[in-house]
């Protein structure tokens, strides 16, 4: 048997990058062929502790350089039920770190019997984070609501982290931060935090580049998540006056070929061995 | 992107996908070859469009459908999930890809999908592009694409975006093959094109 | 004395392998554990052994949730189980980091039952004292198995396994109905265990999982909506309840 079965059993499953490819792409980009472009995300992200819990907002942009690669991507992670996570930077790292964490904080809840708690959400990502030294490149608000209250963290991609009522993250949190500064004022009625956040992030998708489109929303309260996709949508694209639908015929063929699908009726395979 | 040259675009229809690439493989400003597949089957309805080095198209479709071991057709979703954790394996030295998943799930709904070369995923309602001709298609795209195109229509549509998109860049082009994915059959048209 | 009875990796002249079969009557020692699958739904069941009246149960679980949409019990030896839930949530976990979806049932105990196939195979250490039954559904409905020590799985539509596994089966096989719903299915899993079991059955000295349409779990987050059976263990105020309606 392979030594790890037993190892992996108590210990950590078996995570990890993999390197292959990291000499070759070395000579290549000495050679003149650079890698393509890592979708990021320029971003304003946002969170606030309101009365009855914690409101996170997000932009919806995501860039590749300075072309707009998505124009209503999801920057509002799902961590547990209770607990969700604005992500910043690279794309990639952003999804992947959040669903590393979501996986290990469902394997903590189901082996322990309780409801995951903020801190502890923080500690797996800071940890994760801290691990990478930054190469990782994660800028996360995280928020949420466990049995001690709610909780509003930022953490940084080297793994450092903030506990604030109202914190802001990404090219767009300075224009946030501006609103929030001057506007935040602790126990808001649920509106009044929906409407304060909403303000900030257009204030990131107004005057910041890398961020744009629509605003999400995630409202998270005890024992009920309200996740507002598209929650304004102050950017909505005039649509089109006239077709530019082609005349059938249009383009040239060289050759076609067509699959026909086989009508199969399916079997019920659960009761074949 | 720019070292073999590629185009790929996908494109959603009324109840129907389609995707389309060029077909010239090249070293640079050499061209090797004039039909390069960079298009693959995975299941009946879902086909996978590799951009990028062509060393890595090759060993990334095998790597793939070597995973692909659960005796099922895997759903459009699924599939671009594990091509996506496949990248991200290799987030620190990466293939040099950016895939585009295109294909029809169980209750027959698009779905396309595209990604960066760390395996982001961008779910999208209307089209993805990518490869060294990607700044030109979506130019083309954003002006050509709408809602609801029958299969015969998106073809059109997706054919003369392809074309037009790689006639401004040097690196791609030389042919086009079009895939449309519709309940009942899939439709493969090679294209008329400029070869220079 | 001869090697075969020890060695785990030698066959008898007889052609079986000594140490599998002793862990089979591990299982067959254990108290017994139900499952069924109906129409749109599936059924664990299993005692808990009151070794002493002593014992506080409460804390005891012996029907596990494994993911989202599948669930597990067993018979045989405890501690063994608990080492193959952990495993088998990591087996989950490994299989949605890459698929952002559940597991499909069979792909789980494939996957589980490679593992418990390795323990018969390899030096240094001894098979698993237990046969689970695993509970789920996926796109293909309703799913019921039982892994064996040896990594041999079955797909059932009822089954039991444990100390009066055959009296159960004979039971289950009279009662068993296909067509019946959730509910029936709960209490047919219970009147079976009821028949094995010396003495007062409470809630207790039971625990019941179910998964089906009945036990939906909405999810709402861009990219990952879904409706989908969630694997749920009953609580002891439900399983009274259950109880009462079974004469």
């Amino acid at each position: 048997m392979d030594k790890s079965i037993l190892a992996e059993i108590v210990g950590d499953s078996n995570t990890g990058f993999k390197f292959d490819n990291a000499l070759r792409n070395e000579s290549l980009t000495s050679n003149g062929t650079g890698a393509p472009k890592a979708t990021k995300t320029g971003t304003t992200i946002v969170g606030l502790i309101f009365k009855d819990g914690v409101v996170l907002g997000a932009d919806t942009r995501a860039t590749a350089g300075s072309i707009v690669a998505d124009k209503n991507c999801a920057k509002i992670h799902y961590i547990t039920p209770n607990i969700y996570c604005c992500g910043a930077g690279t794309a990639a790292d952003t999804e992947f770190t959040t669903n590393i964490i979501s996986s290990n904080l469902a394997l903590h809840q189901m082996n322990s019997g309780r409801e995951p708690r903020v801190a502890t959400a923080m500690t797996f990502l800071k940890q994760y984070l801290f691990r990478y030294q930054g190469h990782v490149s994660a800028a996360l608000v995280l928020g949420g609501v466990d049995s001690t209250g709610p909780h509003l963290y930022t953490v940084y991609p080297h793994g450092s982290t903030d506990k604030l009522p109202f914190v802001t993250m990404g090219s767009g949190s300075l224009a946030a931060m501006a609103t929030f500064e001057s506007k935040f004022k602790p126990n808001m009625e649920r509106q009044e935090a929906i409407d304060l956040v909403q303000e900030a992030i257009e204030s990131g998708i107004f005057n910041d580049l890398g961020s744009g489109s629509n605003v999400d929303v995630c409202v998270i309260t005890k024992g009920k998540v309200d996740y507002l996709r598209n929650y304004a949508k102050p950017n909505e694209r005039i649509s089109k006056l006239k077709s530019y639908k082609f005349a059938r015929g249009t383009t040239g063929i060289l050759k076609e070929s067509i699959h026909k699908f086989d009508i199969v009726v399916e079997s019920d395979a659960m009761d074949v061995v | 992107m720019s070292y073999n040259g590629t185009a790929i675009v996908a494109m959603t229809g009324k109840n129907c996908v389609a995707i389309a690439a060029d077909k010239r493989l090249g070293q640079q400003f050499l061209t090797v070859d004039m039909d390069f597949q960079k298009i693959f089957p995975i299941t009946k309805k879902t086909y996978v469009g590799l951009p990028g080095l062509a060393t890595d198209v090759q060993t990334l479709y095998k790597s793939n459908m070597y995973r692909l071991n659960e005796q099922r057709d895997i759903e459009p979703k699924a599939f671009a999930h594990m091509v996506s954790s496949t990248l991200y394996e290799k987030r620190f030295g990466p293939y040099y890809i950016e895939p585009i998943v295109a294909g029809l799930d169980k209750n027959n709904n698009p779905y396309i999908c595209g990604m960066d070369l760390l395996g982001c995923m961008d779910v999208a309602h209307d089209f993805i592009v990518a490869g060294s001709a990607d700044e030109n298609l979506k130019g083309m795209c954003e002006n050509l694409w709408e809602a609801d195109l029958e299969p015969e229509d998106l073809f059109e549509t997706i054919s003369q975006a392809l074309l037009n998109a790689v006639d401004r860049d040097a690196l791609s082009g030389w042919g086009g093959v079009v895939h449309i994915i519709t309940p009942n059959e899939v439709i493969t048209r090679h294209l008329k094109a400029r070869m220079d | 004395m001869s090697n075969y009875n020890f060695s785990l990796t030698t066959f008898s002249p007889s052609g079986k392998l000594g140490q599998i079969e002793h862990a089979l009557a591990a299982v067959n020692k254990g108290v017994t554990s139900v499952g069924i699958k109906v129409q749109d739904s599936v059924v664990l069941a299993s005692i808990k052994k009151p070794g002493s009246s002593l014992i506080d149960l409460d804390t005891l679980k012996v029907v596990e949730p494994i993911c989202g949409s599948i669930g597990m019990t067993y018979s045989g030896m405890g501690p063994d189980f608990r080492v193959l839930v952990s495993r088998a949530r990591k087996i989950a976990q490994e299989y949605i980091r890459l698929y952002q979806e559940d597991p499909p049932v069979n792909i789980l105990v494939k996957n589980l039952a490679s593992l418990i196939q390795d323990f018969t195979q390899s030096g240094g250490v001894r098979p698993f004292g237990v046969s689970l039954l695993i509970a789920g559904y996926d796109s293909r409905g309703p799913g019921l198995y039982q892994v064996d020590p040896s990594g041999a799985y079955f797909p059932w539509k009822a089954t039991a396994i444990g100390k009066t596994m055959v009296e159960s089966k004979t039971f289950l096989e009279k009662r068993y109905n296909k067509d019946s719903g959730l509910e029936d299915a709960i209490h047919t899993a219970i009147l079976t265990l009821k028949e094995g079991f010396e003495g007062q059955l409470t809630e207790e000295f039971l625990d019941i999982g179910i998964i089906g349409t009945e036990t939906t779990v909405e999810f709402n987050v861009p990219g990952k909506e879904y409706k989908n059976p969630e694997f749920r263990v009953l609580s002891a105020a439900d399983i009274r309840d259950h109880l009462e309606n079974t004469v």
